[in-house]
């Protein structure tokens, strides 16, 4: 069973720690203890949705803003560049 | 007890933790004649450099002070200087002889190349006999002066690398050393909580300004960062955003309070830690932090980055199994038992201050034994 990290009790994504398949459950170690199932394949170090986020939420990770989610993610669902948007250094979102 | 570490004595009073005579290169068009001088005598190090010739203002005053904070770092003992014409050479030789330390230089006008070797060389024999009669002696911890840097971060940087390292930064300023992180971009969507640490408030706001200004600069170009910063392999290695990378990468300044400010390269008046608005790639950045005398480097990496400097012995620390497996030659510190054995960040930590020592006492590192070293002085400014 791959392990992931939940690093504040206010995150809705956790760490994988190793690589994670389709299907598989997860389970959470640090600030939550339960287990997801993965929707999709997940690598080592990236994120799942362990709180169903609509576009426009914030994603938390570190109990901190690390960016806003740009379409719906549910719990399971692999989060990344796909899914979350950065709001920082966005020169692109400045042109009239 | 305090911690010590067997240094090498310099005329000014600072340690340094290598012992080399530094050639280097006034401007690139000497940069064959450095390589050739290094190559016939043992006990040198190239410090090469680009541009200089027709850099002008702040950007040449930059780059001259960092010449000259690389020549005056603790870690050399002697320096050879090889420049184009007198003038510019003669600038940076007055500034590095303020150390007390050997200075020699040659020109390549009007001798030409082969008489600025060889009167190169002789230089460098000399200074290099005079560094090998030069022994260690012990000194304090306190004498150290650190920069702390993480490249080809991944999600792991955050979690185990950096952490460790952080733990590190705070075991040596509480025996009264000297602690720099830099890298601005590295703070958007961080910065809060790194102001927060500030000593005095104007320090905070400083910093702040210092991050807020750089942001300014790419919203003002009509630039996305994505994809520059994080980097496509921060990317590939989980990273979704810069914020993401930041909140992870701040974790190796370790936990004291921030009590100053620096420009690119210049050297902290007083101990603890240290911001210094410099870019955040690992080869201009290393740079600045051995223009500001840093006598080591530790270097977080999660996908792995080899680099090192050529000044300054930089120490890489990883907690990426992958890495670990894959590049092992270029990790000196395995932090991986955090994920993998439930190892803490404190005892790894600890682990790695006394490694430190360890190494400032002359235990090489990956990058100086496989020689993968580079510098790099950033630019401010176009050539004219």
């Amino acid at each position: 069973m791959p392990r992931a990290i939940v690093l504040d009790r206010r995150d809705n994504v956790a760490t994988l720690i190793d690589t994670g398949s389709a299907g598989e459950h997860c389970a959470l170690q640090g600030e939550a203890a339960e287990a997801v199932t993965l929707a999709q394949d997940v690598p080592f170090g990236h994120k799942v949705c362990i709180r169903a986020a609509a576009p426009g939420d914030d994603i938390v990770k570190y109990g901190q803003v690390i960016g806003q989610a740009s379409k719906a993610i549910a719990v399971g669902g692999h989060v990344h560049v796909h899914n979350v948007e950065s709001a920082r250094g966005r020169g692109d979102r400045n042109k009239d | 007890m305090k911690a010590s570490f067997l240094g090498y004595p310099r005329e000014n009073g600072t340690f340094g933790v290598r012992n080399d005579v530094a050639v280097i290169s006034i401007m690139d068009n000497c940069n064959p004649v450095t390589r050739a001088i290094v190559n016939a005598v043992h006990g040198t190090l190239p410090v090469t450099t680009l541009f200089v010739r027709g850099q002008y203002g702040h950007d040449l005053e930059v780059t001259l002070a960092s010449l000259a904070g690389m020549g005056s770092n603790p870690n050399i003992a002697g320096v050879v200087l090889v420049g184009l014409e007198p003038h510019t050479t003669e600038e940076v030789a007055r500034r590095i002889r303020t150390s007390g330390k050997p200075v020699e230089s040659v020109t390549l006008q009007p001798g030409g190349t082969i008489n600025a070797i060889a009167d190169g060389t002789r230089m460098a024999l000399r200074l290099a006999t005079r560094a090998s009669s030069i022994r260690r002696q012990p000194c304090p911890v306190s004498a150290l002066t650190v920069g702390v840097e993480c490249g080809g971060s991944d999600t792991t940087s955050g979690l185990t690398c950096n952490p460790v390292i952080g733990r590190m930064a705070d075991r040596l300023i509480d025996d009264g050393g000297t602690v720099i992180i830099s890298e601005t971009s590295e703070f958007f969507g961080a910065e809060h909580l790194f102001a927060a640490r500030a000593a005095d408030p104007a320090v905070g706001k400083a910093f702040t300004e210092m991050v807020l200004r750089l942001e300014r600069e790419a919203l003002s170009r009509g630039m996305d960062i994505r994809g520059t910063n994080p980097t496509p392999d921060n990317i590939r290695g989980g990273l979704s955003t810069i914020e993401e990378k930041a909140l992870g990468a701040m974790a190796k300044s370790g936990t004291r309070p921030l009590r100053g400010v620096l420009t690119y390269g210049q050297p902290p008046a007083s101990p603890g830690l240290h911001f210094m608005d410099a870019p955040a790639p690992a080869v201009e950045n290393l740079t600045a932090f051995a223009a500001a005398g840093c006598q080591l480097i530790f270097f977080g990496t999660g996908v792995g980055n080899p680099i090192g400097n050529m000044v300054t012995p930089t120490v890489k620390v990883s907690g990426n199994v992958n890495t670990l497996r894959t590049m092992p030659e270029n990790v000196d510190f395995d932090a991986s038992g955090i994920l993998e054995t439930g190892a803490k960040v404190a005892d790894l930590g600890d682990r790695l201050f006394a490694y430190a020592v360890e190494v400032a006492s002359g235990t090489r590192t990956s990058s100086e034994l496989l020689d993968v070293r580079e510098t790099a002085i950033s630019r401010f400014s176009p050539t004219i």
